[in-house]
C-alpha cells in the first residue's frame, strides 16, 4: 500500500525535483492529460469527494464537500494558500519549494474540475524562495502548454498568478487573504457569505491549502476510492507533519495517520535530544492545545482523535518540550504571536491578546500576582466562553481564540509550576 | 498613468504596468506595487504610497492604511541588508533569544534600528517558516537556518565586511547555516539585492554567481 | 410621508417572546424595534455592518446548540430564537466593554461626548467599579487636527469603522482610515492630505466616543444643558433636516436628523457649521440709514417711516424687489404681497439671474422627489456639480448609484460624481445644444448614452451647470428629458428656500401657489383677499437692474439678495444700486450689495424665525427659531408689515402662524399644508406641495434651435462651488478659512497654444489669475471658480480673451 504520495518525487530526486523534465519523468502532468481527455469536471469533483480527503490547511474540512458549495456565477477563482505562518508549521514550504509542478498541476486540474479560468497562489511574503520556485515553474508548464491557452489543445485555459503577501499571519485565513489579495488589509470578512459564493471580487471562490492542492493529481490518476483507503477512514491520505522544537530529527514527514504519538515523536522524530525527557507538546500549531506525555502519549494521530481530546492536528505542526522548558516562557511567546498577528478589529482579540501578553510578561519579570491566574483565565474566556476546543467565540475569526490555548495549557497541566513562579517572584519582589 | 510615475527607472515603471495587467482590478496589484515602489524610493515612503496610490486609483491614505497593516512594508529608511530574527516558539526553545542578542551585540543596534553607517538593518520578527532548522534569520527574506551565536556573530561580521552584492540562501547556510528544516536540493541561483523579496515579476531578485 | 407598502414578516423569539418582525432586518434592529436595546458601537443604521465591536453580541439557537453572535451582523429569520439577557451574553458583553475600557482615557470631564456617551453609559450601567487592567495604557498624542474642521483623540477611539464608513462609503472621501493593525491600530489620515471633506461633521456626530469632536463646539457645552430644536438646513435648496443645539441662548451645534425622504441624518459641512456666522460680531442689528458720513443707527420706527414715505413717493412700477430666496415661506409670502399689493409693482424676482425660468422650477409637471432617485434605473443630470452646490443630493445620487442604477453625467467640466459615472459626457461650455440634439438622437459617440437614457424609470436633474450658461438650454434639456421612459424630472436650484421663494409669487410670472401671473382665476382669488394687483409679468432680476440703470425703475427693494455679488453681471449690479434714487436693503450684513443702500434692515436669520420652507423636490417642511433675533434684528414679515402699516396698509401679517394660513388660502397648491399639519414629530419628513393637476405652460424650446456658440474666443464656464465668497461663508468662522484658491483651469493643448504653463498669470475676463492646467477641461474652454475672492467682479459671459500677463516666479 501507498504511504506515500506528495514527498515521493523530492525524496527520490533531491537534486531537481522541481524541474518540469523530472516532473515529466516521473509521470508528472499524466494527470491532468487524463482529466482533460478523458473526465469531465463533475467527474473529478466526484473522486474528490471519494477521496474523503479533509484540508489540510488547518480547518480541515473536506475538500469536496466545500467544492460542492461553490455557487454557478461567472467568473470563479481558485485560491491556494501559501500563506503558512503559524508557527511550528513549515511543509507548505516543502512543497512549494521542492516539487512547484505537483501543485501546479493539482492547480491545472482543480480548476479545470471548477470552471476557473484564473488561479491566484498566495504567497507569504517571506517565502521569496518558495515564490520563486514557483513562479519558474509556472513559466516552464506554460511555454510546454501545460498552463495557459487551450491546455493540451483543449479548449481549456487558465492563467495563474503568484501573489506575495506582505508580512501578515493572519492572511492565512482564508477571507483576510481574499482582502489581502483584492489590495485590502488582510481582516477576515464576516461569514456569511462564505467565499464559494462570495470570495474573490465578490466572485465564487474556492481557497484550498497548498498541501490539499498537492494531493489532487493522485486522487486523479489512481482515485478518489483509492485515497479513502490509505489511513483512517475519517483521516484518509497522507498527512505532512511537521515536526520541530525539542527533537532529535526534526523536519517534515508525509506519514500516514493512525499512530500513536508516542510513535510519531519517539519513532518518527528520534526522540527528545540529550536523553531529557518530554514535557509537552504541541500537536497543531501554536493554536492548538497542548498535549502532556501522561495523558496523551499513547492516543492516536488522527483528525478526530485528537479532537476528541480536546485538541486539533490542524496544519500539522508538532512542538515539543522537553523537561527543561519554561512553560510559562513558552506560553507567552505564543500568546505575544497572536496578539502581534491580531488584525485588531474584533475589541476582544485586539485588547485580550495584548492584555494577555502584558501580565504574562509581568509573571516572566517577576511581578506575578495571585490573583492572575484567574485574571488571564478570565480574560481567556472573555475571548473564548467556555474555554473549550474548537472554541467558542466573541470573535470573527479564530485568531484570538487560538491565544487563548496556551494559557489554558499552562493552567491545565503546569498550574503549580506557574504557581511557584508567580509566589516565588512576589518573595523576590518582596 | 506614466504620467505620474515617469520619473521612476524603466525597469521598475515596466514592471509597474506589468503588474497592474496581471489582475483582474487594478486595487489587486497595491502590495506588489508597493514592492516595486520601495525598490524606487528605497522604502515605503510617503512618496512611494502616493505613487502607488495614483497607479490604483485609490487614495493615499487607503494605501497607507494597507501598507501599515503588513510588517515588510518599512515606513522608515531599512539598511542594504535587513536582518530578521525570528524569536517566536520554536526559535525561542532553540535559543533564539541568544542570537537575538549576538545580532544586536555585533551590529551594535537594537531590533528595529538600522546602523550607523545605514548599511545593516535589525529586526526582530515572529515565525518565519523555518521551525524545523530553528532557529533561523533572513537577510532580505533569504534564510539561513540552524543558527547558533557565533555563527550569527560571523553572517553579521560577513555582511559587514564582505558586502555582498547579492544575498543567497545557500550561500549564507553553507558558511553559517546548520541544521534544516528540509533538503533544500539544488542551489538557487537567486538572491536579493535589497530588503525587498527577491521575487522576478517584482522584488530585488538577482542572479548571484 | 413614507408609503406603507405590505412588508413581509418573520416569527422571531426574544427572550421568551414571539414576534413578529420585517423580514430580512438585521437582529439588532428588530430587537430595537421592539425595545430591546442591544448595546452595541460599531453599528449604525445607515452604514453596512462590519460586526468589529462586538459589543453587541447574544445568544442564537443554532443546530449545534446556542452560539454566540454579534446582532448587527445577522438578518432574522423564521423561527430564530434569541437570548440577549442569558448570563452567558451578559458575560460576553462585561467582557467587551473592560476591553474597551483598559485602554480608555479617564478624562471623561473634559471629554465633549462626556454625559452623551454610549462606553460612559455602559460603563456605569455594566461598570466593575475598579479596573483589573494595572498594566500601562495605550497613548497617543492628543488632540491631533485631521482637518480644519476635525480634532482626532486618538486614545478615545474604539475603532469602531464609523468614521471610515461614513467617509468612504456614504461621502467617497476615503481620506481617513485605519493605519497600522492590531493593538497599535488608530485611526488617521495620510501626513500630507487633511480630512478635508464636505462631510467631515457627520464623522463628528458619529463617533459614539469623544475621539472626533469639531473645532467650534470643543469645550462649548455639555450635552445636559443643550436645548434641541428641530428644524431644517438653508444652507442650499435640499433642505437636510437638522437639530439645532443652543446653549445658554446661543447655538453651538447643528446635527442631522434622520430624514429618510431627504438627507437620512447626514449633513454637508456647510449645513452643519455656517450657522457661525449668524452669530458672528459683524451681523447688522440695528437699523441703519445713509446720511452724508455713511451710515447712522436708528430705531425701527424712524427707519420704517423713511422707508414708507420714500416708497410711497414712487409709482408702484418704479419700485422692484430682488431676494426672498434665503427666507421662509412666510416671510417670502409677505414680501410677494407687500410688492404686489401695497407698493403696487410686479416686478420681483427671488433668483439673482442666475436661475432659470420659474415656471420650469416651481410647476415641472412629473417632477422628481429624492427618494424616486433610489427606484431609478437610470439618472441623467444636466447641471451644476452637485458636490459642489448641493452636496447632500451629492449623496443621495451617489448611494443611488451605488445600489445599482446607471448615471449619466454631462457637464462642461468635471463633476465630484464622474468617478463612479456610467457615462460622463463633457462639452464645450456653449455647446449644449449641439450635444443635447446628438444625444437625444443618440448620434455617433452618444449611441451608448442614447440606449442608457433609454432605459426607465430614468431621474433628469436640470439645472445650469454654470453661470456663463443660457438658462434656455436647461429648458431644452428638461423637454427631452420629458420623452425619456418613465421620466421624472428634478429642477436644480441652489439658493436656500429659493423654491419656496417662487411657491410664494417671488417670480415675475408667478403668483402664490405656482400659479401664473396670467391666470385670471388666481388673479381674482387673491384680488379678493389683497385688495388690487398690478398686472404682470414683471420684471426680472436682470431686467431690474437694467432698468435701474437707465432709470425706468427708480426704487429696489433687497430683501437678503447681493446681486452685486451674486448676479451674472456684476458691474451692472453695481450701476443699478449707484444709479437708483432709493435702496432698501432688508439684510444681516453689509454687504456689496447692501453698503449701497439708503437704509439696511437688520434681518433676522435662519435659526430666529419660525415657519416653513419648500426644498428642490416641493417638499414643505417646518423651519423652527432656536435663538431670538440678534439685536434688534427682525424678521422680514413683520418689518414689511409694519412698513406697510406705515404706508397705510393693514397686513396683518407679524404672526407666522397667521401667514401660513393665508398661504394655504390664497395658494391652493399649499391648502392643508399649515403648520400644525407639519409637526416637529419625530419621523414627520414633510410634505410634497401637491400639482393638482394644474399644468402650467411651459415655454420649452425645441431642442435643436440653438447653435453652438462658434467664437475663436475662448468659451467661459462659470461654476459656483462649495467653499465660495459668499457672505455667510465669509462669516461663519470656521468655514472661512476654506474657500478655495482661484485659478484659470485650460486644457493642455489650449495652455501651450498660448505658451503659459501652471502658474504663469493670465489675463481673463478683466481680471488676473494664475492658470492651473488640467485634462478634465475640454479644449476650446476656460474654467473659473465663480465668486471667489480672486473672481469677485467677472462678468459670466459666454466668451473671454485671454492674454498672458507673466510667467510664474
Ligand atoms: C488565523 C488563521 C490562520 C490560517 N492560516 C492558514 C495558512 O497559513 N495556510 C492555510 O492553508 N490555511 C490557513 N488557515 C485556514 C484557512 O482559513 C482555510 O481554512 C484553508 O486555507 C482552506 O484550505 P483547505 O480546505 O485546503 O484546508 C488559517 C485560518 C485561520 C483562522
Ligand atoms: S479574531 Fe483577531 S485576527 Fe480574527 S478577525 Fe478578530 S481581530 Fe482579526
Ligand atoms: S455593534 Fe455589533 S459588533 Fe459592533
Amino acid at each position: 500500500m501507498t504511504d506515500k504520495i506528495l514527498t515521493v518525487r523530492m525524496d527520490a530526486y533531491p537534486a531537481d525535483s522541481q524541474t518540469l523534465s523530472r516532473y515529466l519523468d516521473t509521470g508528472g502532468y499524466e494527470a491532468l492529460t487524463k482529466a482533460l481527455d478523458q473526465m469531465s469536471p463533475e467527474e473529478i469533483i466526484e473522486e474528490v469527494k471519494a477521496s474523503n480527503m479533509r484540508g489540510r490547511g488547518g480547518a480541515g474540512f473536506p475538500m469536496g464537500v466545500k467544492w460542492g458549495f461553490l455557487a454557478p456565477a461567472e467568473p470563479r477563482y481558485l485560491v491556494v494558500n501559501c500563506d503558512e505562518s503559524e508557527p511550528g508549521t513549515f511543509n507548505d514550504r516543502q512543497l512549494a519549494e521542492r516539487d512547484p509542478h505537483q501543485l501546479l498541476e493539482g492547480i491545472a486540474i482543480s480548476s479545470y474540475a471548477l470552471g476557473v479560468h484564473h488561479a491566484f497562489i498566495y504567497v507569504r511574503g517571506e517565502y521569496a524562495k518558495a515564490a520563486r520556485r514557483i513562479q519558474n515553474a509556472i513559466d516552464e508548464a506554460t511555454e510546454a502548454g501545460y498552463l495557459g491557452k487551450d491546455i493540451r489543445d483543449s479548449d481549456f485555459s487558465l492563467e495563474v498568478t503568484v501573489h506575495l503577501g506582505g508580512g501578515a499571519y493572519i492572511c492565512g485565513e482564508e477571507t483576510a487573504l481574499l482582502n489581502s489579495l483584492e489590495g485590502r488589509r488582510g481582516e477576515p470578512r464576516l461569514k456569511p457569505p462564505f467565499p464559494a459564493v462570495e470570495g474573490l471580487y465578490a466572485q465564487p471562490t474556492i481557497v484550498n491549502n497548498v498541501e490539499s492542492i498537492s494531493n489532487v493529481p493522485w486522487i486523479t490518476m489512481h482515485g478518489g476510492a483509492a485515497y479513502a483507503a490509505i489511513g483512517p477512514e475519517r483521516s484518509a491520505g497522507t498527512k505532512m507533519m511537521s515536526i520541530s522544537g525539542h527533537i532529535n530529527k526534526p523536519g517534515n514527514y508525509e506519514i500516514v495517520m493512525g499512530m500513536t504519538w508516542r510513535d510519531l515523536i519517539f519513532d518518527v522524530g528520534g526522540g527528545i535530544p540529550d536523553g531529557k525527557s518530554l514535557k509537552a507538546w504541541i500537536p497543531g500549531g501554536a493554536s492548538a492545545p497542548w498535549f502532556v506525555p501522561d495523558v496523551h502519549l499513547d492516543t492516536i494521530v488522527s483528525i478526530d482523535d485528537v479532537a476528541a481530546n480536546g485538541s486539533m492536528i490542524g496544519a500539522g505542526a508538532v512542538v515539543t518540550m522537553d523537561e527543561t522548558t519554561n512553560v510559562v516562557a513558552v506560553a507567552h511567546r505564543i500568546v505575544r504571536f497572536f496578539a502581534h498577528e491580531s488584525c485588531g478589529q474584533c475589541t476582544p482579540c485586539r485588547e485580550g491578546t495584548s492584555w494577555m501578553e502584558a501580565v504574562l510578561e509581568r509573571i516572566l519579570q517577576g511581578g506575578g500576582r495571585t490573583e492572575d491566574i484567574d485574571l488571564l483565565l478570565d480574560i481567556s474566556d472573555n475571548i473564548s466562553p467556555g474555554l473549550a476546543w474548537p472554541p467558542a467565540m466573541t470573535t470573527i475569526c479564530p485568531l484570538g481564540p487560538s491565544a487563548v490555548s496556551p494559557v489554558t495549557s499552562i493552567t491545565r497541566w503546569f498550574r503549580p509550576e506557574l504557581e511557584a513562579m508567580i509566589a516565588g517572584s512576589e518573595v523576590a519582589v518582596g | 498613468m506614466t504620467a505620474v510615475i515617469s520619473h521612476w527607472s524603466q525597469e521598475n515603471q515596466s514592471a509597474a504596468k506589468s503588474i497592474l495587467d496581471r489582475y483582474p482590478e487594478k486595487r489587486s496589484a497595491l502590495m506588489p506595487l508597493l514592492y516595486v515602489a520601495s525598490l524606487e524610493h528605497e522604502y515605503a515612503s510617503d512618496d512611494a504610497m502616493r505613487e502607488v496610490a495614483s497607479l490604483t486609483g485609490i487614495s493615499a491614505a487607503q494605501v497607507l492604511s494597507v501598507a501599515s497593516f503588513y510588517t515588510m512594508f518599512k515606513a522608515v529608511p531599512v539598511g542594504r541588508y535587513l536582518i530578521s530574527v525570528c524569536t517566536s516558539v520554536v526559535c525561542y526553545l532553540n535559543n533564539a533569544d541568544e542570537v537575538l542578542e549576538a545580532v544586536e551585540g555585533t551590529t551594535g543596534v537594537d531590533s528595529g534600528g538600522i546602523t550607523h553607517d545605514g548599511a545593516i538593518s535589525v529586526e526582530r520578527v515572529e515565525c518565519i517558516g523555518a521551525c524545523g532548522g530553528a532557529p533561523a534569520v533572513q537577510v532580505n527574506y533569504e534564510t539561513v537556518e540552524g543558527l547558533t551565536r557565533e555563527k550569527a556573530e560571523a553572517l553579521v561580521n560577513w555582511l559587514r565586511d564582505a558586502k555582498p552584492p547579492v544575498v543567497l540562501a545557500d550561500e549564507m547556510q553553507q558558511l553559517f547555516g546548520g541544521q534544516r528544516s528540509f533538503d533544500w536540493g539544488p542551489m538557487d541561483p537567486d538572491g536579493a539585492v535589497r530588503p525587498i523579496p527577491a521575487f522576478g515579476p517584482y522584488g530585488s531578485v538577482e542572479e548571484g554567481r | 410621508m413614507a408609503d406603507n407598502a405590505q412588508v413581509e414578516t418573520v416569527s422571531i423569539t426574544i427572550n421568551g417572546a414571539v414576534h413578529e418582525v420585517p423580514a430580512g432586518e438585521l437582529l439588532i434592529a428588530a430587537a430595537e424595534d421592539l425595545g430591546e436595546n442591544i448595546p452595541r458601537f460599531c453599528y449604525y443604521k445607515k452604514l453596512a455592518p462590519v460586526g468589529k465591536c462586538r459589543m453587541c453580541l447574544v445568544e442564537v439557537e443554532g443546530p449545534r446548540g446556542k452560539a454566540l453572535i454579534p446582532s448587527c451582523t445577522v438578518p432574522v429569520s423564521d423561527g430564530m430564537v434569541v437570548d440577549t439577557e442569558s448570563t452567558v451574553v451578559k458575560k460576553a458583553q462585561k467582557g467587551v466593554l473592560e476591553f474597551l475600557l483598559i485602554n480608555h482615557p479617564l478624562d471623561c470631564p473634559v471629554c465633549d461626548k462626556g454625559g452623551e456617551c454610549p462606553l460612559q453609559d455602559q460603563a456605569v450601567e455594566f461598570g466593575p467599579g475598579e479596573s483589573r487592567f494595572i498594566e500601562q495604557k495605550r497613548t497617543f498624542t492628543k488632540p491631533i487636527p485631521v482637518s480644519e474642521l476635525v480634532l482626532l483623540d486618538r486614545e478615545r477611539c474604539v475603532l469602531c469603522d464609523r468614521c471610515v464608513r461614513v467617509a468612504d462609503d456614504i461621502a467617497g472621501d476615503p481620506l481617513i482610515e485605519f493605519i497600522d493593525r492590531g493593538n497599535h491600530t488608530q485611526i488617521n489620515t495620510f501626513p500630507s492630505e487633511p480630512f478635508s471633506s464636505y462631510f467631515s461633521g457627520n464623522t463628528v456626530q458619529t463617533c459614539p466616543v469623544g475621539a472626533l469632536t469639531s473645532v467650534d463646539y470643543r469645550f462649548k457645552a455639555r450635552p445636559w444643558d443643550l436645548t434641541s430644536t428641530r428644524s431644517v438646513s438653508l444652507a442650499d435648496s435640499v433642505h437636510s433636516t437638522v437639530d439645532v443645539q443652543t446653549s445658554m441662548g446661543s447655538i453651538v451645534r447643528v446635527y442631522g436628523v434622520e430624514n429618510n425622504e431627504v438627507n437620512e441624518g447626514w449633513l454637508s459641512d456647510k449645513d452643519r457649521f455656517q450657522f457661525g456666522a449668524f452669530q458672528d460680531g459683524s451681523r447688522v442689528t440695528t437699523p441703519l440709514v445713509r446720511d452724508a458720513d455713511g451710515f447712522t443707527e436708528t430705531t425701527w420706527a424712524e427707519a420704517m417711516e423713511l422707508i414708507a414715505s420714500r416708497l410711497g413717493g414712487f409709482l408702484g412700477s418704479e419700485v422692484g424687489a430682488i431676494g426672498g430666496a434665503n427666507n421662509t415661506n412666510e416671510e417670502a409670502f409677505v414680501l410677494g404681497r407687500f410688492m404686489r399689493s401695497v407698493v403696487g409693482s410686479p416686478h420681483i424676482d427671488a433668483q439673482i439671474g442666475d436661475g432659470i425660468d420659474p415656471h420650469l422650477a416651481a410647476a415641472i409637471v412629473d417632477r422628481a422627489t429624492i427618494n424616486n432617485l433610489d427606484e431609478a434605473s437610470t439618472i441623467l443630470l444636466w447641471g451644476p456639480d452637485l458636490k459642489e452646490t448641493l452636496p447632500v443630493l451629492y449623496l443621495r445620487v451617489r448611494k443611488a448609484v451605488l445600489a445599482g442604477a446607471s448615471l449619466v453625467v454631462v457637464s462642461p467640466y468635471a463633476t465630484g460624481l464622474d468617478s463612479i459615472a456610467t457615462h460622463v459626457v463633457p462639452y464645450r461650455a456653449g455647446s449644449g445644444p449641439e450635444v443635447l440634439r446628438k444625444i437625444s438622437q443618440g448620434e455617433d459617440e452618444f449611441a451608448a448614452v442614447g440606449a442608457m437614457l433609454g432605459t426607465g424609470p430614468v431621474v433628469v436633474l436640470v439645472g445650469r451647470t454654470s453661470l456663463s450658461e443660457d438658462p434656455r438650454l436647461v429648458e431644452a434639456a428638461a423637454a427631452f428629458a420629458r420623452t425619456l421612459p418613465e421620466s421624472r424630472i428634478m429642477p436644480l436650484l441652489l439658493r436656500g428656500n429659493v423654491f419656496g421663494a417662487l411657491d410664494m409669487g417671488l417670480a415675475p410670472n408667478l403668483l402664490p401657489g405656482r400659479v401664473s401671473t396670467g391666470d385670471a382665476d388666481a388673479v381674482a382669488l387673491l384680488e379678493d383677499n389683497w385688495g388690487p394687483i398690478p398686472e404682470g409679468p414683471g420684471k426680472g432680476t436682470m431686467e431690474m437692474l437694467a432698468s435701474l440703470v437707465d432709470g425706468d425703475l427708480k426704487a429696489i427693494v433687497l430683501a437678503g439678495s447681493d446681486p452685486v455679488r451674486d448676479c451674472p453681471d456684476p458691474q451692472t449690479a453695481i450701476d443699478a444700486l449707484e444709479n437708483a434714487e432709493f435702496v432698501v436693503a432688508f439684510d444681516a450684513f453689509v454687504t456689496d450689495s447692501s453698503r449701497r443702500a439708503d437704509v439696511i434692515l437688520p434681518a433676522a436669520v435662519w435659526g430666529e424665525v419660525d415657519g416653513t420652507a419648500t426644498n428642490l423636490e416641493g417638499r414643505v417642511q417646518r423651519l423652527g427659531a432656536s435663538t431670538p433675533p440678534l439685536g434688534k434684528a427682525m424678521s422680514l414679515a413683520t418689518a414689511l408689515d409694519g412698513i406697510a402699516r406705515f404706508m397705510g396698509v393693514e397686513m396683518n401679517c407679524s404672526d407666522w402662524m397667521l401667514v401660513n394660513k393665508e398661504i394655504a388660502t390664497v395658494a391652493p397648491a399649499y391648502g392643508g399644508l399649515t403648520a400644525d399639519y407639519l409637526t416637529f414629530e419625530a419621523g414627520d419628513d414633510g410634505a410634497i406641495v401637491p400639482l393638482r393637476g394644474v399644468v402650467q405652460p411651459l415655454s420649452y424650446l425645441p431642442t435643436d434651435v440653438k447653435v453652438p456658440v462658434v467664437t475663436d474666443r475662448f468659451t467661459l464656464h462659470l461654476a459656483p462651488s462649495m467653499y465660495d465668497d459668499s457672505v455667510v461663508l465669509r462669516h461663519a468662522t470656521i468655514l472661512s478659512s476654506l474657500h478655495g484658491t482661484a485659478e484659470a483651469r485650460l486644457h493642455p493643448k489650449d495652455a501651450s497654444a498660448l505658451a503659459v504653463v501652471d502658474g504663469d498669470v493670465v489675463e481673463v475676463a478683466g481680471i488676473e489669475l494664475p492658470i492651473a492646467i488640467d485634462v478634465r477641461v475640454v479644449p476650446g474652454s476656460v474654467v473659473l471658480p465663480f465668486n471667489q475672492i480672486a473672481t469677485k467682479g467677472v462678468h459670466a459671459t459666454a466668451a473671454v480673451n485671454i492674454q498672458a500677463v507673466r510667467g510664474d516666479v
